[in-house]
């Protein structure tokens, strides 16, 4: 048997290959990125980064209806941006199987909100499958292909950052094992060409709502039969216990902390039913795999087998009140937390809370000693970020930025960015902070490039059509960075590596309209002080454009390193402020300040530094050999 | 319809002798990797993940990702274990921690389990807010780690585990690693100083360096693991 330790981005994207998935369209968003990024690797498939996920999802729906089975992933937030066809889809209905992936981000390891998408199932009708480990992945996305096309309804796998982030191992199928065995080849079914089916006219959509609603009672039965059944949904009884022992008596009771005791069971899914069944092993289990529409009466049984039934499940009580409606009595957000990641440590206090005696869980331990350094992200040496934001800062502007790497400037040192909300946000916000009155020293959008070919465009469109006065700053350094340094449009190739015509984002600008466009050198500080003042003075909307690559991606950009002068440094602190993760403070003082020295290893000599020292203490680490033969100073 | 497993999942057999007699009877090794984006955390913990795999045994690991390429801390969890559930350890749980950079090691050892081993590489990396003068880079991590692991009965009466501190072994990574050839193999003599203190044949771990690194440093980092593996008994 093939074993491979997978991510769960990495088994569904192999289990979507097996399963004969020929198109598969994205917009990067932690925890969802590695699924197309993988599925990208396999012979046979069309992956694409979309330039957002309302279009990936569109793309993936088409290649359904023309006949292929197709898949989309996204994040949290990506949802929200691709709502309408997700809900619309569903009323359609596919051909070629569709599946959608979506990756939810529950304590925010990077994402804005926690919101809990398995809503999204329930507004629009459509399964969901939750798997909780890499195995599951692999396994539940080809059976997500199969219901789709069984059902005639996209199906969602439903992911949490505990699963889409885990490695785990995965028991690849013996017949296509191997990474040159290939799958056989996919076949396409004839394209749909059905109005009555494809077309959202009032007049189809009616029928077409109804028939949606039939189609849920059948996936009831299916829920209820595949739990029957002990497929996508099973009773796992207490760890050490007979697998037979799970039957009509009910597990052995646990011991409570008031001396009596209780037959305990667990209804939960996903990366909630991994922490739960790590804090409470001898507790029996009902362990879910499809979450919508819910095997309930497979739950009733099972609550009939124990005393206390306690529901877990990440944020919101979505599997409790439909419990609670259906009268099934349950414990849930009483004990477990309505917010952040449900850890087994936190699972397991809710256990001791409610009365369970657990010596595990029995006391708070220290994670770790928070008082030691903070090290949070920051900008990279060299990133192109770095000269703005520190020329905004002096110019004590109100920013308003988007979702990005130059986020990481609302935090020290640099601290100067006002909103970060959402992608798109920060040029139709700044609009609206201009026509409530703006500020006293000016403000401005912030907003990169990816970011701007996403969800930019109608947005600077707006400013313009409404002649609203903004400054519009594209920090555009070629490339979708935060997320791991993804293509987008504004990139020579895409994701499959076909040379393609790179967008020209100053040309977008003046095709909608904008009159004053200034590209920039962001290394040149004067520069970008001169542009951001003359953005600011222009009447009318402003862009400007920065146009220096990002230094980790494609490729990791090097410079010539620079040193400082320590008898000329005078400590005046100018350089740190700008966040270099190059400088740090040497033992030498003056005026009981720290002078500073630049680490030569990293350095890659972008000179913003040298240009905020006023003693001009910043001079090349070599002295100015030959071009051919500059190296760095590795050892000095 | 494909049948689902149920939890049958945990070691095909198989698992090899010395590690076998380990995890028998439910014993779970709870390994953590911290460090600082770049210093290749991430692979370490890919090199263990394998060699458990490859000696037969259960895994899971987490890790921290996005954000922490840009030089923040960065954690990897490893469970290795005939059946293991979740993927990361619970506070105050870890049996080996190893840390490639010694203020991340003084911050997670509180994690440590009594009587675990903390491997700690001597490297120093001064995060730029330390140079911004408003906090205080712990240069002593590795004595302040010494004297915490030292403290035996420094816990709540009558919890006897407790009585137990933590082991600290101290390896300065990058000098050893320059040594055979490299400070980029570090990580590996890293690994190797952990590899002493698990039970799997050395073969198990040269099986999954080398599924790991790319074939023309294969020989520099098994010397770098093979060094590692000698500082770190």
């Amino acid at each position: 048997m093939d074993k491979v330790l997978m991510l769960g981005n990495e088994a569904i994207a192999r289990g979507a290959w097996e399963a004969g998935v020929q198109v598969a369209a994205a917009y990067p968003g932690t925890p969802s990125t590695e699924i197309v990024t993988s599925l990208a690797g396999y012979d046979g498939v069309y992956a694409e980064w979309s330039t957002n996920e309302k279009v990936a999802y569109e793309v993936a729906f088409g290649a359904a209806m023309g006949g292929a089975r197709a898949l989309t992933a996204m994040k949290s937030a990506g949802a929200s941006v691709a709502a309408d066809p997700l809900i619309s889809s569903v009323y359609t209905g596919i051909n070629g199987g569709l599946v959608v992936c979506l990756a939810g981000d529950p304590g925010m390891a990077s994402g804005m909100t926690e919101q809990d998408d398995r809503y999204f199932g329930r507004i629009s009708s459509m399964p969901m499958l939750e798997p909780a480990d890499s195995q599951e992945c692999y396994e539940y996305v080809k059976l997500a292909f199969d219901l789709s096309e069984d059902f005639d309804v996209p199906v969602m796998v439903r992911l949490s950052i505990q699963v889409a982030h885990q490695k785990s191992i995965v028991r690849l199928d013996e017949t296509l094992s191997g990474e040159e065995t290939g799958r056989p080849a996919p076949e396409r079914k004839p394209p749909d060409r059905k109005t009555e089916k494809y077309c959202l006219l009032p007049r189809f959509s009616r029928p077409l709502h109804i028939s949606l609603l039939e189609r849920v009672e059948r996936l009831r039965e299916f829920s209820e039969q595949s739990a029957a059944d002990g497929v996508l949904a099973f009773v796992e009884p207490a760890a050490g216990a007979d697998a037979g022992s799970g039957s009509a008596d009910g597990p052995a009771a646990l011991p409570l902390r008031d001396g009596g005791s209780a037959r305990i069971g667990v209804v939960t899914a996903g990366a909630a039913y991994i922490s739960a069944r790590e804090a409470l092993p001898q507790a029996s289990f009902l362990k879910l795999g499809m979450i919508q529409p819910l095997p309930i009466e497979a739950i009733r049984r099972f609550a009939a087998t124990v005393d206390r039934l306690f529901v877990v499940e990440e944020l919101e009580p979505y599997l409790e009140e439909q419990l609670l409606a259906a009268g099934i009595a349950c414990e849930g957000k009483r004990w477990f937390p309505q917010w952040g990641e449900l850890t087994p440590v936190r699972v397991g206090r809710g256990f001791y809370e409610a009365g369970l005696d657990l010596p595990r869980w029995a006391r708070e331990k220290a994670a770790e000693d928070v008082s030691v350094i903070p090290r949070p992200p920051v900008l990279c040496t060299g990133c192109p970020h770095r000269g703005m934001a520190t020329a905004m800062k002096k110019l004590d502007l109100d920013v308003h930025g988007d979702i990005g790497c130059y986020d990481l400037t609302t935090l020290p040192p640099v601290s100067h960015m006002h909103s970060a909300v959402e992608m798109g946000a920060s040029i139709p916000m700044e609009q609206g902070f201009t026509r409530a009155g703006g500020s006293e020293k000016g403000s401005i959008a912030v907003i990169g490039d990816s970011t701007f070919l996403h969800s930019g465009l109608t947005g600077l469109l707006n400013a313009v059509h409404q002649r609203t006065n903004v400054t519009v700053l594209i920090q555009d350094n070629s490339i979708t960075a935060m997320t791991g340094g993804q293509t987008n449009p504004g990139n020579e190739r895409t994701l499959a590596g076909a040379e393609t015509k790179p967008v020209d984002i100053a040309a977008i600008c003046r095709a909608l309209g904008v009159e004053h466009i200034v590209t920039v050198d962001p290394y040149d500080y004067q520069a970008c002080l001169d542009a951001l003042k003359a953005g600011l003075a222009f009447d009318g909307p402003a862009v400007i454009i920065t146009n220096r690559p990002c230094m980790l991606f494609p490729r990791k950009v090097g410079g010539a390193a620079y040193v400082v002068d320590e008898e000329l440094c005078n400590a005046c602190q100018q350089c740190m402020k700008l966040g270099c993760p190059s400088l740090s403070h040497t033992d030498a003082t003056w005026k009981n300040r720290h002078k500073v020295a630049i680490d030569l290893e990293t350095c890659t000599g972008c000179l913003l530094c040298a240009q905020l020292c006023k003693p001009g203490a910043i001079a090349p680490a070599a002295p100015a050999p030959a071009p051919a033969t500059a190296t760095k100073a590795g050892d000095a | 319809m494909s049948a689902v497993n149920q939890r049958a999942r945990a070691a095909q057999g198989g698992a090899a002798g010395a590690a076998q007699a380990h995890y028998a009877g439910g014993v779970v090794d709870d390994v953590m990797v911290v460090g600082v984006g770049g210093q290749g955390v991430i692979m370490a913990a890919a090199i263990i993940a394998d060699t458990a795999m490859l000696g037969g045994l259960d895994v899971k690991l987490s890790e921290t990702r996005g954000m922490s390429q840009r030089g923040g801390s960065v954690s990897s969890h490893i469970r290795i274990g005939e059946t293991v559930v979740a993927p990361s350890i619970s506070p105050g749980e870890v049996d080996y921690l190893l840390a490639f950079e010694s203020a991340e090691g003084l911050r997670l050892a509180p994690s440590l389990v009594p009587g675990g081993v903390a491997i700690v590489n001597l490297q120093q990396i001064v995060p730029p807010l330390a140079s911004q003068g408003d906090f205080a880079y712990p240069f002593d991590a590795v004595e302040r780690m010494r004297a915490e692991g030292a403290a035996a009965g420094s816990s709540p009466a009558g919890d006897e585990a407790r009585a137990a501190g933590y082991r600290v072994i101290a390896v300065d990574g990058n000098a050893v690693g320059e040594q055979v050839g490299s400070v980029k193999v570090a990580g590996v003599v890293l690994v190797g100083a952990l590899s002493a203190h698990l039970p799997f044949a050395r073969e198990t771990w040269e099986e999954a360096i080398a599924a790991n690194v790319p074939p023309s440093f294969l020989e520099m980092n098994l010397a770098a693991f093979a060094a590692g593996r000698e500082v770190g008994a």
